[in-house]
């Protein structure tokens, strides 16, 4: 079977799992969960208002429909428009998407950069103090909040030193930077922690395997053993670690987001759950499912790129 | 007499572990020949792949370490030059191939690019073009079907036997003065384990090689080597050539192993049709007898073995064998 067929199989096999998690997604808000005109009218409402309102959101349909709503938008991305904005949501996705990517995907990418170099570096110092003054610093990252170098970051860098602005957005090249520099910066710093540590034991695994014992008594240098051998043996824990990230930085961070008034979808998704605006929190958890189920696919094909011991079927 | 390539002088390994220091190798001495073909054996944990890693200098260290004596390649100790020079000779002067056939090769790549790795970096004079040439060449060397094709395959599309094969091919096609085979055809089954040694003799006669042949079995020594030594706790308790060492074993132990191979006629010990073994167990190496090593599984012990006289002595018992017990069998 060649990729290409290998690809579109999975693909095919895609649409059960959305039809499921869509089924979910109407389970939670149209079967089980509390009535949402109930808080968005007050306990003084009359009965009156409410069958208004229930009728107003679409909330009488019958319930088949409902979940053929939801189901239809997973594939048009036509989500209505928000209960409190009124504006159309996949508009608002669109502009809260960049504000959210700016942030992540830089983040994103620096913070693999440096882990995987890290890791390759201890691993190849593996028992030496240097290997154990590493682990120690992730450790000791990893156990400090995040709002620590939240308060910290703004309070310090950006208050007292004006290195960055406190919080914010503009939009544009070179505007954005000082805005966003620092919630880049924290994320990296958050995620070297458990990210370094990760990719070390995955490392070390490899380091211990029969196939480097062969590479050295080649005579091959340890570097070259590290990058080559070690690396792509290695490649394949990672790859399910980075990629089923991805999901969650098109959803940006929803701490970050609101701390630094970013304008993106995490900071939109909050205010709807406070608003109970349940059109824009379904399209947020439909998006979410239909990326996960996406990149896992990607994964997997990724999977039969670097290790030939995976059968394409 | 052939030329001598390699002299391993009183080798000595430790490893440090939770439990204590061991001697896994202590005081190992022998000598390879252009050509020729030494067995070591022994039984499990008797110290023989620890030997090899020593020549090679892949001692994991920590726990490991070489804490004494020399090992002379043409001469000059390797134990002494710095690493990169050491590097210049594994896989180029000195080849090995091991123990584990299913897990030595890596998984991730090519076998041809496994065994043009070596060539990129021993004959850098070689193109591309001429590596993957010499790599099909390899493999149809040591009898692999479809060279051609099988150079792009994957380990896990290849047999053990056939990824022994092709660890054979990667540790000859620099045409190594010294092969260091660590129980080559162990994880093997019986037909392919003959072809296997076949295949080793007839390679070595190709390119003179001289080959030391580790295992646990002493009927392939009996098809393969020249001379042996005969490896128990860390120590050589008997050394000679091989037809010396079958036709009048000194040691105890020696004749305890030749009695254990299952086709060999045996005289003495056991009921009836009942294979001989060696009774008793291998003494722990954190916690030696003093005196003969030996002593809780032989049939001859004395009170002199026992250590009030210390342990005994690799000495020559003959013209060219040597034994290390106290009462060498007549
Ligand atoms: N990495 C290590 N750490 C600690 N001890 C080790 C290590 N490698 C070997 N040893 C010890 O050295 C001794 C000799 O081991 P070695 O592997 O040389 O045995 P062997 O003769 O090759 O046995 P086998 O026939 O099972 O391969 C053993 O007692 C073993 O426990
Ligand atoms: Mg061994």
């Amino acid at each position: 079977m060649s990729l290409t067929s290998y690809v579109l199989r999975r693909l095919f096999y895609v649409i059960p799992v959305i039809l499921g998690v869509c089924f979910l997604i109407f389970i939670i808000f149209s079967v089980v969960s509390p009535d949402p005109t109930i808080s968005m009218l007050g306990k003084h409402a009359t009965k009156a208002q409410v069958l208004e309102l229930r009728e107003a959101l679409g909330l009488n349909k019958p319930l088949y429909i409902q979940y053929f709503d939801i189901v239809k938008s997973a594939f048009t991305f036509d989500f209505g428009r928000s209960w409190s904005t009124k504006q159309e949501i996949f508009e608002m996705i669109k502009q809260g998407a960049i504000p959210s990517m700016t942030i992540t995907f830089p983040a994103f990418f620096l913070s693999v950069l440096l882990s995987v170099s890290i890791s390759l570096f201890v691993a190849f110092y593996r028992g030496t103090f240097l290997d154990k003054g590493v682990v120690f610093v992730c450790v000791a990252l990893m156990s400090i909040s995040s709002l620590v170098y939240i308060l910290v970051g703004q309070w310090f860098f950006a208050f007292k030193l004006g290195l960055f602005e406190i919080s914010g957005y503009e939009e544009g090249f070179p505007d954005v930077v000082p805005y966003v520099l620092l919630p880049i910066i924290i994320i990296i710093i958050l995620s070297v922690g458990p990210d370094v540590r990760f990719y070390r034991t995955v490392m070390l695994d490899e380091i211990y395997q029969d196939y480097v014992r062969t590479a050295r008594s080649k005579g091959l240098s340890e570097r070259k053993i590290m990058f080559k051998h070690v690396l792509k043996n290695a490649m394949v824990s990672i790859i399910t670690y980075v990629v089923l990230r991805i999901p969650f930085l098109i959803l940006g961070s929803l701490l970050i987001e609101s701390f630094f008034g970013i304008p993106g979808l995490g900071g939109m998704t909050l205010k709807a759950v406070n608003s109970s605006d349940f059109p824009v929190i379904k399209a947020m958890a439909v998006l979410s499912g239909i990326a996960t189920i996406l990149f896992n696919v990607i994964t997997d094909v990724l999977y039969v790129v670097v290790d030939p011991r995976v059968k394409l079927n | 007499m052939a030329e001598k390539i390699l002299e391993v002088k009183d080798l000595v390994v430790e490893f440090r572990t939770d439990r204590g220091t061991i001697t896994a190798v202590n005081g190992v001495n022998f000598e390879v020949f252009k050509g020729q073909t030494l067995g070591i054996v022994g039984e499990s944990g008797s110290g023989k792949s620890v030997t090899a890693l020593s020549i090679m200098r892949l001692i994991p260290n920590p726990p490991g370490r070489v804490a004494g004596g020399e090992i002379l390649y043409r001469g000059q100790n390797v134990l002494d030059i710095p690493l990169d020079e050491m590097r210049s000779i594994r896989g180029n002067k000195i080849a090995m191939i091991f123990q584990e056939p299913m897990t030595s090769l890596n998984p991730v790549f090519t076998v041809g690019n496994q065994i043009e790795e070596v060539l990129e970096l021993h004959q850098k004079e070689l193109s591309k073009q001429q590596r993957t040439e010499k790599a099909i060449e390899m493999l149809k060397l040591v009898g692999i079907p479809s060279p051609e094709k099988r150079v792009h395959e994957y380990p896990h599309q290849l047999s053990g036997g056939m990824r022994q094969r092709v660890m054979i091919a990667m540790s000859l096609a620099c045409e190594p003065d010294i092969l260091i085979a660590d129980e080559p055809t162990t994880a093997l089954d019986v037909t392919i384990q003959a072809q296997i040694l076949e295949l080793m003799k007839k390679l070595q006669t190709e390119m003179g090689m001289g080959i030391i042949m580790i295992t646990h079995d002493l009927g392939v020594v009996a098809e393969t080597c020249d001379d042996v030594a005969v490896m128990y706790c860390g120590q050589i308790v008997e050394q000679s050539d091989v037809k010396t060492l079958f036709g009048h074993p000194r040691h105890p132990y020696t004749k305890g192993l030749i009695e254990s191979i299952p086709s060999f006629d045996s005289t003495t010990g056991g009921a009836k049709g009942r294979l001989p073994t060696i009774e008793g167990m291998v003494p722990s190496l954190f916690d030696l007898p003093s005196g003969c090593n030996f002593q809780n599984r032989c049939a001859h012990v004395t009170e002199k073995c026992r250590g009030p006289h210390g342990e005994p002595k690799l000495e020559p018992v003959s013209k060219g064998q040597m034994v290390r017990c106290f009462h060498p069998l007549s």
